[in-house]
Order: structure tokens, then C-alpha cells, then sequence
């Protein structure tokens, strides 16, 4: 073929911008460590990457949410524990009291102490976790209990999300738990109403509240266990989907990033190339008649 | 007989043949790196007839011009116009779709990441609905979400816009290079009819039929005249002899008002639109890219834009806000799915009031109840109008614009790998070569230099002669 000085010009730019060209992507490659930028980098990686972003970003929302659900039900779970607590000890109370030996004062006192497992019964009770009321259902944003005992809140469940559509409850019921709707006992009530009968020492009136308290205790200790079961169900459903994040993120980087090791070696066989074609370029130029005439 | 006078004569001649040989060299040499420039080959013959010597003998006249030539490659210039119309509708196309960003997988403020974290933000927000920081991070998150399908939408109708003034320039180029084209012919026609071959002209013309070849995808059509005729692809006449036709531009209503072309064909004035394939070349590589997988990404994000919209408001408008009432839409969007992309937004009623999101079921369950929080995100996995949920559909957009841009982009190495083996086989053959026309140069002048020695000693024979008494 016959070469003309134009023709090795043009060929020396050419290859040089070639050679040029896939430094700088060898460069770019190995500045930023990511392989797929843009979708024509690798149209079917590019598109696996957006489902992939989706799934991580769910799960770990998915996770957070559960974060946060637990959370409230710990908390409830601990005040339920309390309420147990408290109701057991008013029960010890109930069956001393109702002995014949003790009088009055004995029952005056120990009507105090009742008030006072009430009282703290009820603070734990309306105790909030975040912005939201643990016990007040979707009545959340104020004290589900007044001080009376009444329950304020209404009967409805928190729910949250364990796997992509699938919802658990994520709250206790106060109104069944501790109020006896369908069927149970008011729990603040005979705590109220045991107060009532050792302050009026009224032996019969506090002998009374003994099957009431033992149902109370049932009750809650039926809660409890619902809670417990919710949270297991929860703290799997969250470490599930950190687990499925992390795995989604790990695909995300074999999908989109860079190799370091295969990216430094192209980058460095890049910049060899690019040098070997400046240097043929400039060898190619210099032999000419011009400078032997 | 051959007398001294007539060898000065002779000789008088032969040097004006090796100046013009030295003048072809340096012709070349000057044009060594003008583009379209074949290098040109003054021939010298021996000047007929020779002049008889008695009855058995001739001697020769000296040396006369007998043409100047270019070296052109028949071969190699019949298939450059298609290669050069595959390359540059190629390179259009590519370079019509390079630099988009808009379906980035992993775009900072990308479409992706924004339905994700809208997504995630709604996540959070069902397990405190009542909260109003975490209402306005949903907002928040909304309005990222629709940032990102407006970016998006701007990002591809910019791309469409600016083919649109590649188009516009295009076309008035091809106006003045057709007229052009068409005046070279008739120069052409008017230089051969006398018989001479005019090289610097036939150079002219090839450079303007090179361009509008590369411009337009147009095949050339050579003629018993000498014209050089071009058609364009879907078979209108370009240039027809002395005659151009003439290409125009209108905004087409169908096409978002985006350009379409028209022809008016030599002699005509009525104007006829081009359809898709009508134009190769850098034209139709721009029309190309720009309705086709632009147009395609275009209706792909304002289709996922109003599909995501409706189905969110549709599930919102289920739920009831802080204040108890609801039916209200979470995102304004379009009528349709024409142009969605670009104007979606938040609804700016629940803009300003964060109270207004309908996260509950009913006004009975306001504040805590998230259930309508959990239908609307149930349209992340819900199918949009294409059969495929919100990111599927993302994706498929996605994988679809990378196809096409990386198609465009191997069609671009291929149709220019040919284009330069070509061009480089044109060069070879046409290109000037310093060091031959140096050596050429050379050659013209010690032979000029000889002959002007021949002339030096015919005259001093003369002048022995005359000395004779």
C-alpha cells in the first residue's frame, strides 16, 4: 500500500485518540471504582442493578420499620410485665388482707400501696415511645388512660410490614388486655376497685377481687405472650431482610463495580498502549526527503 | 531535416513541458493536505511527428505535455459514498444518544433511587402516621421523586431539542452544497466539452458530493453527460444534473413538535415530508436517534411517570388525612401520559399540609391507623400499564436505552472502520506524497535543466557557424 504523509498524519491522530480514549475510560474506571455508569456500560447489568437497588433499598426500609415496631412492642411487653408485676402483688395483698387477724390500719396501708401499684400501672401504661402512645391503638398522639382508669384509646392494631405485602400486628390491644373488652377482666378497675374495699376494710369486698385479679393476671400474661410471639416473628422478619439487604448489596457491587486489581492492570496496559502509539507517531514523522535534499 | 533553429524551437517546447511538470509537483505539494485533493500526473510524450531524416531516419522533436491527469481509484470511489453514508448515520445516531443521563441504574438523584427512598420514606412513616416530621419526609421524598421524573423528562427532551438544530443546520447545508453541486456540473459539463480534463474542478465537486453524500445517505448517479446525480434513499432526487432540490423543515404537532423534513424536488414547488428512512447520512442518524430510541425512552419515563402517579394517587385519594377527610390526590400529574414526566409534582394542597397525607383508612383511625399507607406502597409491586410493576418497568426502560445506545455505538465502530480502510485506500491512492513529488520535482528540473544545456549548445553551434567565413 502506498503511504502518504497525510495518510501516516491521520493515522498517528487516530490511533493516538484511540489509544487516548481508552485510558481515560481505564482511568475513569479505576478513579471511581464503578464498571456500570450508564446503561450502555452493560445494558443487562444496568437493568438487574435498578431491580437490585429497589430490593436492597425495600428490605433495608423494611428493616428500619421493623426497627422501630419492635421498639414500641418491647416496650409494651415491658410495661405489660409491670402490670403483671403489679398485679401479682396486689393479689399477695388481697389474700393477707382478706385474713381476719389483720385490721384496719393494716388494710388502710396496704389500700396505699394498691393506689400506688395503680398509679404506677397507669404511668407505664400511657408511656409513649417516640411520638406515639404505646397502649392508645390508633388513638396514639394522647394518654390512651386517664387517671380515672378509663381507657381512651380505640381497638385498633398496629401493623407492620415483615416480607414485601405481608403485614403483623405490631401492638397490643389495651382495651382486651387490660380493660376486658370481649369477655376478660378490667384489670385498673379491680386494682381501683381492691383499693376501694381495704380502705373501706371491707374483707368481703377484697376477698371478691381475688378471681377478678386472677383473671387479670391470666389476661395479661395472655398479652405478654401474644407480644412475645410478634416480636420473634419481627425480630426474625428484620434480620431476614438486613441479611437479604446486605446480600442485595453485595450483588449490587459484583454488578456495577470495578475489579480494583483488573482495573489498575488495564489502566496500566492503557497507558502503555497510549505511549507506544505517541512514540510510533513521533518516529513515524521524522524520516522525510525534505531533510536529505 | 532538423535545422538548429528548429531544435531551439523543439527545445523551447520541451521545457515548457518540464515546467509544467514541475508546476504539476508543486501543485501537489501545495495541496498535500487539502481534503478531496487528488494528486495529478502531468504526462510528457515525445512530440509528434517526429521529423524524417533522409529516407530511412527520424529524429525526435523533443518532449511535449500530453495531459495532466489524477489518480483516482475507480474501484475504491464507487463504494466510498455508501461507506461514507453508513459511517456518518452511525456516528449521528451514537452521538444523538451519548451523554444521557436520565436512566443512570445508580444516578445520585436518579429515577431509582428516588422511587426507592419514596418507598422507603412511606415504610418509615407506617409505624408513626401521625408524625408529622415523618409526613413531610414522605413529602420530601415526593418531591424527589417527581424532581427526578422532571430531570429525567427535561434531560431527553433536550436531547430531542438539540437534534432538532442539528437537523435545522443539516438541512440548510444540504440546500447550498445542492445548488452548489448543481453548479459544478454545469462548470464540469462546460470545462469537458472542450476536451480538457479539469482535475481541480472534478476535485471540487467530489468534496461537495462527499458532504452531501454524508449528510443525506444519498447514492450517487453518474451520467452519459458527465453530471453527477444524487438520490436520496427513498428514491427523490437530490440533485438532477444542473437542478437541486431543495429540503425544508416544519414542526410537526404529531411528533411533540419536534422537525420533520420535507422535499421540494428540482422544478417543483410542492413540498413532500420525508418519512422515516426517507434519509441516510448524518440526517437520518439524527432523525433516527431522535424518534427513535429517544422517543422511546421519552414515552418510557412519561408512561412509568403517570402509571406511578395515577396509582399512587388512586390508592391516596382511599385514605383519610390528619384532618379526617380524604379522596385528595398525593401527586399531580398530567391527563394523560404525554408530557407527565415533566410536570409531575407533589399535589401543593399537600405540599403545604403535611396533615392532608392519607395515611389512615378512616377518620376513625386517624392518627395512628397506617393500612392506606400499606395499599399505597402495595404500588411498588402492583403491575402498571405495561404488565410489569414500578421498578420492573424502570428497568426494562433501562435495559432497553442501554441496548439501543450500545448497539448505536458498535454499528459506529463497524460502519467507521469501513469508512477509514476506504478513505485510506482513497489516500493511497490519491494522496500526495511529499517525498515522491520532492523526487518528482527533482526529476522535472534536472530535465529542464538538461534541455535549457541542449539550448546553451545548439546556441553555441550557431554561433561556431556563424563564425565561419
Amino acid at each position: 500500500m502506498r503511504v502518504t504523509d497525510r495518510l501516516l498524519f491521520e493515522s498517528a491522530a487516530k490511533h493516538a485518540a484511540a489509544a487516548r480514549e481508552r485510558f481515560e475510560a481505564a482511568s475513569r474506571e479505576a478513579a471511581t471504582g464503578v464498571r456500570v455508569q450508564h446503561p450502555e456500560d452493560d445494558p443487562g447489568a444496568a437493568s438487574v442493578m435498578a431491580r437490585t437497588i429497589a430490593q436492597a433499598g425495600r428490605d433495608a426500609a423494611i428493616g428500619r420499620a421493623l426497627g422501630s415496631a419492635s421498639d414500641e412492642l418491647q416496650a409494651a411487653e415491658t410495661s405489660l410485665d409491670a402490670v403483671s408485676a403489679a398485679l401479682s402483688r396486689a393479689r399477695e395483698l388481697a389474700v393477707q388482707l382478706s385474713n381476719a387477724t389483720y385490721g384496719a390500719n393494716e388494710r388502710a396501708a396496704a389500700a396505699e400501696e394498691v393506689t400506688g401499684l395503680f398509679k404506677d400501672v397507669l404511668g407505664r401504661l400511657n408511656q409513649k415511645v417516640g411520638s406515639r402512645y404505646v397502649f392508645g391503638g390508633f388513638q396514639d398522639a394522647a394518654p390512651p388512660f386517664d387517671a380515672t382508669g378509663a381507657y381512651l384509646g380505640d381497638t385498633g392494631v398496629r401493623e407492620v410490614e415483615v416480607a414485601p405485602g405481608v403485614t403483623v400486628p405490631a401492638s397490643v390491644r389495651a382495651d382486651v388486655a387490660l380493660k376486658g373488652a370481649g369477655g376478660g377482666v378490667d384489670v385498673l378497675g379491680t386494682l381501683q376497685s381492691l383499693a376501694a374495699a381495704l380502705a373501706a376494710n371491707n374483707v368481703a369486698g377484697v376477698q371478691g377481687t381475688l378471681d377478678d385479679l386472677d383473671t387479670g393476671i391470666a389476661q395479661v400474661a395472655r398479652a405478654r405472650s401474644e407480644a412475645g410471639s410478634h416480636l420473634a416473628v419481627m425480630d426474625a422478619a428484620r434480620n431476614a431482610s438486613l441479611s437479604a439487604h446486605v446480600d442485595g448489596q453485595t450483588r449490587l457491587s459484583h454488578l456495577a463495580d470495578a475489579d480494583v486489581i483488573d482495573a489498575a492492570a488495564r489502566l496500566a496496559q492503557a497507558e502503555r498502549a497510549l505511549d507506544a502509539a505517541l512514540s510510533a507517531a513521533a518516529k513515524s514523522f521524522r524520516p522525510t526527503l525534505l531533510d536529505k535534499l | 531535416m532538423a535545422d538548429l533553429f528548429a531544435l531551439l524551437s523543439w527545445s523551447s517546447s520541451s521545457l515548457s513541458a518540464h515546467r509544467a511538470s514541475s508546476a504539476t509537483a508543486s501543485h501537489n505539494l501545495s495541496n498535500a493536505n487539502t481534503p478531496g485533493f487528488a494528486r495529478q500526473r502531468a504526462h510528457l510524450e515525445a512530440a509528434l511527428p517526429a521529423d524524417a531524416v533522409g529516407a530511412r531516419a527520424y529524429v525526435g522533436r523533443g518532449a511535449a505535455l500530453s495531459g495532466v491527469s489524477q489518480a483516482r481509484d475507480a474501484f475504491v470511489e464507487r463504494q466510498l459514498p455508501a461507506a461514507f453514508a453508513a459511517a456518518s448515520y452511525s456516528d449521528a445516531r451514537a452521538n444523538g444518544l451519548s451523554g444521557l443521563t436520565a436512566l443512570d441504574p445508580d444516578g445520585g438523584a436518579g429515577l431509582t433511587n428516588a422511587l426507592d427512598a419514596f418507598y422507603g420514606a412511606l415504610r418509615q412513616l407506617t409505624q408513626t402516621p401521625g408524625d408529622r416530621g415523618a409526613r413531610q419526609a414522605v413529602l420530601a421524598q415526593g418531591r424527589v421523586v417527581a424532581l427526578a421524573f422532571n430531570r429525567a423528562a427535561q434531560n431527553v427532551a433536550g436531547a430531542r431539542d438539540g437534534l432538532d438544530a442539528q437537523v435545522a443546520r443539516d438541512v440548510a447545508r444540504v440546500n447550498d452544497l445542492a445548488k452548489s453541486l448543481a453548479a459544478l456540473n454545469r462548470q464540469v459539463r462546460v470545462e469537458q466539452a472542450s476536451g480538457a480534463v479539469p482535475n481541480d474542478l472534478l476535485d471540487a465537486r467530489l468534496r461537495v458530493q462527499d458532504e452531501l453524500v454524508q449528510l443525506t445517505g444519498a447514492s450517487v448517479v453518474p451520467d452519459a453527460d458527465g453530471n453527477v446525480n444524487l438520490q436520496l434513499p427513498a428514491g427523490g432526487a437530490l440533485v438532477n444534473g444542473d437542478a437541486a432540490a431543495t429540503l425544508s423543515t416544519q414542526k410537526d404537532a404529531a411528533n411533540r413538535g419536534h422537525l420533520a423534513v420535507f422535499l421540494t424536488p428540482p422544478g417543483s414547488s410542492a413540498a413532500a415530508a420525508l418519512g422515516p428512512g426517507a434519509l441516510g447520512g448524518a440526517l437520518g442518524g439524527a432523525l433516527d436517534a431522535r424518534d427513535g430510541a429517544l422517543a422511546t425512552a421519552e414515552r418510557d419515563i412519561d408512561t412509568l411517570a403517570y402509571d406511578f402517579a395515577s396509582a399512587v394517587n388512586a390508592a391516596h385519594r382511599n385514605g383519610v388525612g390528619l384532618d379526617g377527610v380524604g379522596g385528595r390526590d398525593f401527586f399531580a400529574v398530567a391527563a394523560s401520559a404525554v408530557g407527565a414526566a415533566r410536570t409531575l409534582a407533589v399535589d401543593p394542597g399537600l405540599l403545604a399540609n403535611p396533615d392532608q397525607l392519607g395515611a389512615a383508612a378512616s377518620a376513625a383511625g386517624v392518627p395512628g391507623d397506617a393500612s392506606n399507607l400499606f395499599a399505597i406502597i402495595q404500588t411498588e409491586s402492583a403491575a402498571l400499564s405495561g404488565g410489569l410493576d414500578v421498578f420492573d418497568t424502570l428497568a426494562a426502560a433501562i435495559a432497553s436505552w442501554g441496548s439501543a445506545v450500545d448497539s448505536a455505538r458498535t454499528a459506529q465502530g463497524r460502519d467507521g472502520a469501513v469508512r477509514d480502510q476506504l478513505t485510506a485506500l482513497r489516500e493511497a491512492t490519491a494522496g500526495v506524497s511529499i517525498d515522491e513529488e520532492m523526487i518528482a520535482l527533482t526529476t522535472s528540473q534536472r530535465a529542464y535543466e538538461a534541455v535549457l544545456k541542449v539550448i546553451q549548445t545548439t546556441d553555441e553551434m550557431l554561433d561556431s557557424l556563424m563564425k565561419l567565413r
